[in-house]
């Protein structure tokens, strides 16, 4: 009944990378197939189905794509906008499939950090894996901005005036709460949290219905379409795909959880690619809707609460109440999912050594890694209170986009050094040529980016790469059986 | 063992006793007695919060829940059960349990609660449905023992008294059938509108009750169903028989 080894001699690596026993045949992680077995310290509960794994994937992106992007993507580059979120859609299709075939592989706390590390090393990994941590951070702190816009609306509609825009000082004050809610949190939310997300796609697939419908002239006049292409031309189009690439930053969220997911091999490709159609879709149509309600520049001059002002041109105020309310839930959902998700990468990094061991204990009293918690809640409530909200999203991108483009270089790397312990139960199909698309696909968007978010995104990849050589250089993770 | 310190001649029953592993784990008082001649799962679970990766968890408090859960074992495997441990990290304690209760094909969840010493157990029954399971429990846990067994059936008004005395003849009937002297054997029939404050007031002159889930899933039975309830008021050891499960 015993456990031949204890946690410590299972580790390939304490927290101060100082090798331990090399001869593991159990892991305290083990193979995909098997890690919710029994391994010596207890199984793990796999409680997440299709569904739920549905709910995080949406939940986390449909806050960003429809209700604070429409008005900034319009000004843009027009009704072309609906192209750059597809750009942007084709982009997160490519990079989906290879990373549920890694997910099935080594489902564990971390993701792409996983993958990349295993596959090419402990600095590229450290590089991930704190760039992810951080991307993180910048990508709640840019939901936390416009969920303060939403929140300052419900001011705006209740009729109080205030001298300031609320939008950055209520941000901040939802990430304090929203922190403190996971530090001491402990009631179950993931059915709240499927039900708000189910609510959230029923109240938008009406509104855009009802939305389509009357732009296609069948409530009365058809709006005029203005010219599809902006000035900027493609150019603008694909800088706006750039720009708007945060809204499909949460289905590889879905891969973070791969361990708690049943049936993975057949879970984590339905959801990672439903999730991302069914956004991309409503995204599309939102930008169809919203440009054919004002014309872009008008929808411009509206900033992140646009969604607010195209509703209540088609329904009065019922509709503008109703996108508020669905905006609050949309935004608080992607928030919450990427400080927890933040938290999770700090763990993931502390897991292999390269910060240390204290940023993932658990705090006894709550069950929650009250320091992980930390390490995401202060930074995105740092980042939150320059309220830039354009720079915020960019930087959370390029940090993602890197990630996702070394995700698939990782994969053709298994696939041609086919390592034993690699036995993925779910394969992409035509995997290397999808993996060499979505890596050139990732890295060829952050070109186009602003430069000021590649130069801060490169900053901190930078600083990470300076932490893992003054921290970590001891550390190997490359080729390690997760 | 039986009072004589012979080994049991009945076939032990599978008894589940979940188990929170978080913190400081222990059974109450009189447990171990309690299921000296059960095969007994211990279903260890460390529930958290979503916010924390179950991995997570398992990796800083595995090895010592184990060790918690070993001992509980000693414990129970000193009075002569039969034990094995199963110790699980999870964000759903019930989803757990359930799963586990269908893995070992447990005949019974135990609802923990001190008991001094078993003499009296009340079986409350409501139809002919688990009447197997009720019996087989109840004879494989305490037919050796000189364990009095008051069989209790509280009935609406809508149910016919033939009905009703069926039910318990027939509980009767199989409690013989394997073993237990009729001597021991009591039935009570009364009826009532509220049959978990019945349940519970009968409960008050025995040590332990054996009654049957509401639901063929657990989960709502030891999460705030009929049995906790009756738990709660009883302040007793209540075991619940579970339905067989549907193949899957």
């Amino acid at each position: 009944m015993d456990p031949p080894e204890s946690p410590d001699s299972a580790r390939p690596l304490d927290a101060r990378g100082v090798p331990t026993d090399a001869e593991h045949d159990v892991d305290p992680l083990v193979t995909a197939a098997a890690v919710d077995a029994d391994t010596g310290e207890g199984e793990l509960e796999r409680t997440i189905g299709l569904g739920g794994a549905l709910a995080i994937g949406v939940g986390t992106m449909v806050g960003a794509g429809i209700f604070v992007f429409p008005g900034l993507a319009a000004a843009r580059a027009g009704p072309a906008a609906s192209l750059s979120f597809a750009i942007g859609a084709g982009v997160a299709l490519l990079v989906a499939l290879p990373t549920a075939e890694l997910a099935t592989a080594m489902p564990h706390s971390g993701g792409g950090y996983v993958y990349v590390s295993r596959a090419l090393g402990t600095g590229v990994g450290a590089v991930v894996g704190l760039g992810l941590w951080l991307g993180l951070v910048f990508a709640s702190a840019f939901y936390l901005v416009g969920l303060g816009s939403y929140a300052g609306q419900v001011l705006v509609e209740l009729g109080v005036s205030l001298s300031v825009r609320p939008a950055i000082p209520l941000g901040v004050a939802f990430g304090v709460a929203l922190t403190a809610l996971s530090l001491f949190g402990t009631e179950n939310t993931a059915t709240l949290q499927n039900a708000i997300v189910v609510l959230l796609v029923g109240i938008l697939a009406l509104f855009l219905t009802y939305g389509s419908l009357d732009a296609l002239g069948v409530f009365g006049t058809e709006t005029t379409p203005e010219r599809f292409f902006p000035p900027g031309g493609a150019l603008a189009v694909v800088q706006t795909a750039a720009f708007v690439f945060t809204s499909y930053l949460g289905f590889a969220q879905i891969a973070t959880v791969a361990g708690d997911v049943e049936s993975p091999e057949r879970t984590l490709p339905l959801a990672m690619v439903g999730s991302v159609v069914t956004v991309g879709g409503l995204y599309v149509v939102a930008i169809f809707v919203a440009t054919s309600a004002f014309g872009s520049a008008r929808l411009g001059t509206f900033g992140e609460t646009a969604m607010v002002e195209v509703a209540r041109a088609f329904v009065g105020l019922p509709g503008a109440v109703a996108i508020v309310a669905a905006g609050l839930l949309a935004t608080v959902s992607s928030a919450n999912a990427s400080i927890l998700s933040a938290s999770r990468m700090v763990y993931a990094v502390s897991r292999d050594g390269l910060v240390p061991e204290t940023a993932a204990r658990i705090n006894r009293r709550y069950g929650t890694p009250h320091v992980a918690l930390g390490l995401a809640g202060v930074p995105i409530v740092a980042l939150t209170a320059t309220g830039r909200v354009g720079l915020l999203a960019e930087v959370a991108s390029v940090l993602h986009l890197v990630t996702y483009g070394l995700t698939c270089v990782a994969l053709i790397r298994f696939r041609r050094e086919r390592p034993g312990w690699y036995d993925p139960s779910f394969r992409c199909p035509a995997g290397v040529v999808v993996a060499g698309g979505g890596a050139l696909a990732s890295f060829g968007l952050v070109g186009f980016m602003q430069p000021a978010s590649i130069a801060v995104g490169g900053g901190v990849m930078a600083a990470a790469y300076g932490w893992y050589r003054a921290y970590a250089t001891d550390v190997d993770l490359e080729g390690e059986r997760t | 063992m039986n009072e004589a310190g012979e080994p049991s001649t009945h076939p032990k029953p599978t008894v589940l006793v979940p188990v929170a592993v978080r913190g400081e784990a222990s059974l109450p008082d009189g447990t171990a007695a309690l299921l000296a001649n059960a095969r007994v799962v211990v279903a260890g679970y460390y529930e958290v919060p979503e916010q924390t990766a179950t991995e997570q968890a398992r990796e800083q408090f595995g090895e010592s829940a184990k060790t918690t859960l070993r001992e509980l074992a000693a414990t129970l495997a000193d009075v002569g059960a039969t034990v094995e441990t199963r110790l699980v990290f999870t964000h759903e304690a019930a989803t757990t349990i359930d799963r586990i209760v269908y893995e070992h094909d447990c005949l019974a969840v135990l609802v923990a609660n001190h008991v001094e010493r078993v003499d009296d157990v009340l079986l409350a029954v409501r139809g002919l449905v688990g009447l197997e399971q009720n019996a087989a429990l109840v004879a494989g846990l305490f037919a050796d023992r000189g364990v009095d067994v008051t069989v209790y059936h509280g009935r609406d008004a809508d149910e016919p008294a033939a009905d009703a005395r069926g039910v318990v003849t027939e509980t009767e009937w199989a409690l013989r059938e394997r073993g237990m002297k009729a001597s021991t054997i009591e039935t009570v029939i009364e009826q009532t509108n509220e049959p978990v404050a019945a349940i519970a007031r009968q409960a008050a002159d025995h040590d332990v009750v054996v009654m049957g889930e509401t639901n063929p899933s657990v989960t709502t039975v030891v999460f705030g169903m009929p049995a906790d309830r009756v738990a709660e008021r009883f302040e007793g050891p209540v075991l619940v028989v579970q339905r067989p499960r549907p193949e899957t």
